[in-house]
């Protein structure tokens, strides 16, 4: 298995890199055709972070199949950190990011001693545990987080790229383009190297690749460590995009920790695209939804997103980087 | 004293949450599936119980019954058409999948239902036994005992039946259990019925005290893992085990500290417990 | 190659057919002779607060449509309102984006919306950056505390309704001749529970009375036992629960259970509303809350929205129909579509006609910062499956009563 994809990986590496470079280089250009201030740039901004978050859930994810439910613990604490370094004392968030992942980092250290002996449904429960855990600390812990109150993150009249604060949606798709770019690179970096052959073997079978002489502790510790900074710095481009948020918001078990796995998901997870399709897909599919059906019976445009979600699984259930490689190869196949 | 007061009212609530975590062990230990839309089907059979008080004049507590079957029914049907398909797809997939009913039913019910919140009225919702100095709600007492008397049952069935023999032999070896001629889509079917059934049972038998809403599954997806974990995914027993424990430590943890934290300290005791003891409390019985 | 250039196609495409399905009912609207003035509705019709936001539509719906009936706005020709409602969710993120769609993709003129505090402030940072007016009923502090521009709160802030509860709750208990200054604070840990509680401990620190406890707990609790407990050992002569339906209920009824019969003062939200009555029956009675308005004291105006939806006009509907009612006057009277422009008329102006007078005070008056400076939280006492002002004394409907029996 392992072997198959690298033979293939050398036969063609250049290929899907310079595809991939080449969509970059063409989605740079995109908010130029846009309202700067519109409405589809502000989508695309955020199909863009979550693809990014996507991504990093993938390192361990998709690499390891690590199921991680609660990253949001990760994606909090770069929101807060940032924020309240902002407030206080009028740190740059690029600096706050920084922090941010610097604490993440801690904290996916203190959570791998009780969670990486788990397994499968078990680590998956965990994490999930592990994020509600912040958000009830961030909820309780009023005189650092402001508490269930929230907090806002100080308005500026000026743009700035230093406080990292823009009256309109279209710098924000640069800095997510950006963060997308940078940890994809290093997903592909991790997938194509030594760390992703022994996660690889941590996923097909972890006593076998300990046997082998695989460090699997390890190996799964750096995948976390990567994937929490990386979470985290995208918690601060999220909450300067947004310009406000609380505890529910940057520590919600739905509106991060699961969809960020959900874009993974939906695309293919532990493919270098899979996320970046995912999050192209069900973000702006939320919307549509939304916009198609608002002023309709309550209830109706949430239901209509649930139902779709629950096709797509069942169509294909590996996502649809899959389901696209399978209805090419069945339309070779006809090919004469 | 207050010790006490604390230990009676965690068990009473602990009960509780056993019943509605045994459905979604049931359902782990016979499919390997963990499903996210449980808490839905505990809705939906609160608003069954509250239609048949409403229309009925029928007491939450039998109520219960009805909601069980319909639920059952409808359980039986969702296996059929949504989870079935996917048995054999990557965990993440079967999560997802859960997550994406739990989003249909919430939000189907906020349709059909509206966003009301529906309670019921009973003469015994408001009083309580005072047994020297200890107060014991009645509602809760009543839920508890229903509880237990819907897990013994479920319990029975599984050691007692053929049928439920069958549905062990098939949680422990789908493969041997096919080759000895049980057919296991039918035992998957039947076991997500009685799981989805069993926690739309302790929906009805919770709604004298709590208030039905489409969304009011929401706050028990995560108390009801917990319960199944700390008492060891799969066993029945373990659920039960584990509901009561995580009534306790909520209802203790108040005595310490504030009742705002009472979740982060479940939390904590969770992976704890998961981090000592991966298995649960309960040892799951060997095959 | 050939793999990126499909790729992009078909996101091309997902985007062109999502424009195409937000723009269909708009171009189709535009081939109309009269030109619709488009209002954005942002609330929350699904989740945990779908309830209230289904109120909130109702109301500013059936203004609306009063306005429609009646010819619409004059001073543009007559133009009729369109109401662009959309579901904000319970997440911020989505509210935001909902507002940035309305702005750029039907071009409405002012935005109404969205019940709960954190949507709201998501909302208003994208209003206020594309100037535009806001018109909310929002409790939170925060919401006019940022010096916005844009954003206006047609009632008090949560601290003032706090203290309120509490000031007003010592004036009657001062009618009735009875004592209390044991008093115990619980709320759930939300931005309304949280601002409004603050408020609370303000007032009755200033008061000199003892808090014997004060206690916040997590939003969707199912097992008030513990908290009871707690209040049952305090020996607290009054509490000021502020809390959302469920734990209303859970609370009430738990007080019950354990011979608990001091009076409970509810914090609006769960304790005035029609679900309250219906899921406590009989006990229910004489319960007092604060509420930021109440329907009797406009009753002319409320009764319709009671023949139409069939139950009282519930604060959150008569608040927003209140921004409705100021919106209207604000662009009959500018006589222009364009937000800036009808954002100084909401800010300078005072509002008295029609709807905009069924909020408590003499007509809306916005400060600089965009609250209402005429309105006054009002408290209200549950008379069998009616709400009735009981307090100030100059706008009471009747007057209230204070037994250990009813009062709680």
């Amino acid at each position: 298995m392992a072997a198959a994809s690298r033979t293939e990986a050398s036969r063609r590496p250049d290929w899907r890199a310079l595809a991939l470079a080449a969509a970059f280089v063409a989605a740079i250009a995109v908010p130029l055709f846009l309202d700067p201030q519109g409405y589809w740039i502000r989508i695309l901004t955020l199909a863009l972070i979550f693809a990014a978050l996507g991504q990093a859930w993938n390192i361990v994810g998709g690499l390891a199949n690590q199921i991680s439910l609660g990253h949001a613990a990760y994606f909090g604490t770069g929101a807060y950190a940032s924020t309240v370094l902002l407030i206080h004392f009028g740190l740059s968030p690029w600096i706050g990011m920084v922090a941010g992942m610097a604490l993440a980092v801690v904290i996916a250290l203190v959570l791998s001693v009780p969670t990486f002996r788990l397994k499968g449904h078990y680590f998956a429960l965990a994490t999930l545990a592990a994020g509600e855990a912040m958000r009830v600390i961030a909820n309780s812990w009023k005189e650092v987080t402001g508490g269930p109150v929230g907090l806002s993150v100080p308005f500026t009249p000026e743009d700035s790229f230093w406080l990292m604060a823009y009256g309109a949606p279209r710098p924000f798709y640069w800095i997510a383009l950006g963060a997308l770019a940078v940890i994809t690179v290093v997903f592909w970096r991790i997938k194509s190297g030594a760390l992703g052959y022994r996660l690889r073997a941590v996923k097909e079978n972890e006593e076998a690749a300990e046997v082998v002489g695989v460090n699997t502790f390890r190996a799964k510790l750096w995948a976390s460590l990567i994937s929490a900074a990386a979470t985290a710095a995208m918690g601060t481009i999220y909450v300067q995009f947004n310009y406000f948020f609380d505890p529910d918001t940057v520590f919600g078990v739905a509106s991060i920790s699961i969809r960020m796995a959900l874009v993974a998901i939906v695309g293919g997870i532990g493919t270098v695209i899979g996320p970046i399709v995912g999050a192209l897909v069900v973000i702006p599919l939320e919307e549509v939804a939304s916009a198609a059906l608002q002023g309709q019976a309550a209830g109706l445009s949430a239901f209509a997103y649930g139902a779709i979600l629950i096709a797509i699984i069942l169509i294909e259930p590996r996502g649809l980087v899959a389901l696209w490689q399978r209805l090419r190869g069945r339309m070779s196949r006809r090919a004469p | 004293m207050q010790f006490l007061q604390a230990l009676v009212d965690g068990v009473l609530i602990g009960g509780v949450y056993g019943v509605i975590s045994i459905g979604l062990s049931l359902v782990f230990g016979v499919m390997n599936i963990v499903n996210f839309a449980h808490a839905a089907f505990l809705m939906l059979g609160m608003f069954v119980a509250w239609f048949a008080w409403h229309y009925l004049g029928l007491d939450p507590l039998l109520g219960a019954f009805l909601s069980f079957a319909v639920i059952f029914v409808f359980g039986c049907g969702v296996q059929r058409t949504l989870i079935r398909p996917i048995l054999k797809a990557p965990q993440v997939a079967q999560i997802f999948l859960t997550v994406g009913i739990l989003i249909v039913l919430e939000n189907a019910a906020l349709l059909v239902f509206g966003a009301d919140f529906r309670s019921v009225q009973t003469p015994y919702q408001t009083s309580a036994f005072d047994i020297g100095g200890i107060i014991v709600s009645k509602p809760y007492l009543y839920a508890f005992a229903m509880a237990l008397l819907s897990g013994a049952a479920v319990w029975a069935f599984l050691e007692r039946t053929p049928i439920g023999r069958a549905m062990r032999a098939t949680s422990q070896d789908p493969m041997a259990a096919t080759l000895m001629g049980i057919d296991t889509n039918l035992m998957h079917m039947t076991a997500f019925g009685i799981g989805v059934g069993l926690t739309a049972f302790g929906g009805a038998v919770i709604l004298p005290y709590l208030t039905a809403s489409p969304t009011v599954g929401a706050h028990y997806v995560v108390l009801m893992f917990t319960a199944v974990v700390l008492g060891g995914l799969g066993s029945v027993a373990g659920a039960v085990v584990g509901g009561v424990a995580v009534g306790i430590i909520q209802s203790l943890s108040t005595l310490v500290f504030p009742i705002q934290l009472q979740n982060l300290i479940l939390f904590v005791v969770f992976i704890l417990v998961l981090a000592l003891r991966p298995e649960g409390i309960v040892k799951r019985r060997a095959a | 190659m050939r793999y990126t250039r499909r790729f992009e196609t078909s996101r091309r495409a997902v985007l062109a057919g999502g424009a195409a399905a937000i723009a269909a009912p708009f171009v189709s609207r535009l081939a109309r002779a009269q030109d619709p003035v488009n209002v954005g509705v942002i609330v929350p019709l699904s989740g945990a607060n779908a309830q209230f936001g289904i109120n909130s539509r109702n109301g500013i719906q059936l203004v609306a449509d009063e306005i429609n009936a009646a010819g619409g706005i004059k001073s543009l020709g007559g133009a009729p309102i369109n109401l662009v409602i959309a579901d904000s969710t319970s997440t911020p993120t989505t509210a935001a984006s909902v507002a940035q769609r309305m702005i750029s993709q039907n071009q409405v003129v002012a935005v109404l919306g969205a019940f709960a505090s954190s949507l709201t402030i998501a909302i208003s940072e994208v209003t206020e950056r594309r100037r535009l007016p806001l018109l909310t009923m929002s409790f939170s502090d925060i919401v006019t505390g940022r010096g916005f521009n844009y954003v206006f709160q047609v009632v008090n802030k949560g601290s003032t309704i706090g203290a309120a509860q509490f000031d007003y709750t010592m004036e009657i208990a001062k009618r009735v001749d009875v004592e209390a200054d044991k008093v115990a604070i619980l709320y759930e840990d939300t931005a309304y529970g949280t601002s409004q509680a603050e408020g609370l401990r303000k007032a009755a620190t200033e008061h000199g009375a003892e808090i014997v406890m004060d206690s916040a707990y997590p939003l969707g609790i199912t097992d008030v036992t513990p908290l009871i407990n707690q209040l049952r050992g305090s020996g607290a002569q009054l509490v000021f629960p502020v809390s959302y339906l469920n734990d209303s209920l859970l609370i009430v009824r738990t007080m019950r259970q354990q011979g608990l019969t001091i009076p409970a003062i509810g914090g609006a939200a769960g304790y005035v509303i029609p679900d309250f009555h219906k899921g406590l029956g009989e006990l229910s009675e004489g319960v007092l809350s604060i509420a930021p308005a109440n329907y009797d004291l406009a009753p002319d105006y409320t009764e319709r929205f009671r023949e139409r939806f069939g139950y009282f006009m519930v604060h959150e509907a008569l608040e927003h129909a209140a921004a409705m009612g100021v919106l209207r006057e604000a662009l009959e009277k500018s006589a222009s579509r364009d937000p800036e422009t009808i954002r100084n008329e909401i800010a300078t102006g005072t509002h008295n006609e029609g709807w905009s007078t069924v909020m408590t005070g003499d007509g809306i008056r916005f400060d600089e910062s965009g609250l209402n400076v005429n309105a006054f939280p009002v408290m209200v006492q549950w008379r069998g499956s009616e709400l009735v002002t009981v307090h100030p004394a100059d706008v009471a409907r009747s007057e209230p009563v204070w037994s250990v029996e009813t009062g709680q």
